[in-house]
């Protein structure tokens, strides 16, 4: 076997490859039981990359309106205080 | 170009094998070939890891969401799609076979492989029906004995022929060269001209029925 005209005459025959279609090949293989095996990701929270520990004591209404706080945006007190920070920094840092 | 799709829910039969022969030989032809190595093994992986033939490129990591783009990708760059599936019952095989021009299933001769193999075919026919299509088909049988044809050889053959399946011939015969090219890489010609690359069997016999096998594939492709 060799030459390469003879494989060039080879063509490929139209397939649909419309997600319906898929969806179909889907339901035929899961009834024969070639069903989905894909690795699940790992389950649970990823760890935070905040890994640094922070020990201020604060007035407890100064520590209350700060939860409060962090609260109302929907973020950690963490990051409350990151943004404080980035809001201290003066602009040419 | 066509899709060739390897499948068979059974591990060990001869799809990395299969697929590895044809790529080889298709490129020796001279058409370029994209290999689709979706065995979570990477079987394919570590044969191209020591150097693929020319004209051949491989993609790994394709998992269920990936296998029907990549295989459009592939195919419409003109070259000839040869995609590896994993020995399991997936969607990621039925996803495949729907994309394929012919899906082989190497199966060897035993009553276990035919038995799994089986189940490939029934796939194969049931998406046949869903999709309003015919998806051509078969089985080649794998390692089988240069020596003589086994009377379970012989029966396999017969009921297969029996049931209106298509079986390849030649049938890919037990070669120590077929499994030492995925630690050497490349082919089977680079293998016969490369004296460091021993093997315990004969390379030039293996590689007359890699030919003949790619021949007989190549025919269904017309």
């Amino acid at each position: 076997m060799s030459g390469s005209n003879r494989l060039s005459g080879l063509k490929a025959r139209p397939k649909d490859t419309s997600a319906q279609e898929v969806r179909r090949v889907d339901e035929v293989g899961e009834a024969l039981g070639f069903v989905d095996r894909s690795p699940r990701k790992k389950p649970g929270r990823k760890p935070s990359p905040r890994t640094y520990q922070l020990h201020p004591k604060v007035f407890p209404a100064t520590g209350a309106a700060i939860a409060a706080e962090a609260e109302r945006l929907g973020i950690t007190q963490g990051q409350l205080i990151e943004q404080m920070w980035a809001a201290y920094q003066p602009p040419d840092s | 170009m066509p899709v060739i799709v390897m499948a068979s829910p059974k591990g060990g039969v001869g799809k990395s094998t299969c697929a590895v022969l044809l790529a080889s030989e298709f490129a020796r032809m001279g058409a370029g070939v994209t290999v689709l190595d979706c065995d979570p093994n990477k079987s394919l992986t570590r044969w191209a890891g020591h150097g693929t033939p020319d004209r051949v490129t491989l993609r790994n990591d394709i998992g269920r969401s990936e296998i029907v783009p990549a295989i459009r990708a592939a195919d419409g760059d003109g070259r000839i799609v040869i995609v590896d599936l994993e020995g399991v019952a997936s969607q990621l095989v039925s996803r495949a076979i729907s994309q394929a021009d012919l899906v082989i299933v190497p199966m060897q001769p035993t009553a276990l492989d035919a038995e799994i193999g089986s189940e490939a075919l029934a796939l194969i026919r049931e998406e046949e029906e869903a999709l309003g299509r015919a998806i051509r088909h078969a089985v080649v049988l794998t390692k089988t004995s240069a020596a003589v044809k086994s009377r379970v050889q012989k029966e396999l053959e017969e009921q297969l022929r029996g049931a209106g399946i298509d079986v390849i011939e030649p049938s890919l015969v037990s070669r120590a060269a077929f499994s030492e090219l995925f630690a050497y890489g490349g082919d089977l010609t680079m293998m016969l001209q490369d004296s460091a690359m021993t093997t315990g069997g004969r390379v030039d016999t293996a590689l007359q029925n890699a030919r003949s096998f790619a021949e007989a594939v190549y025919e269904r492709l017309k």
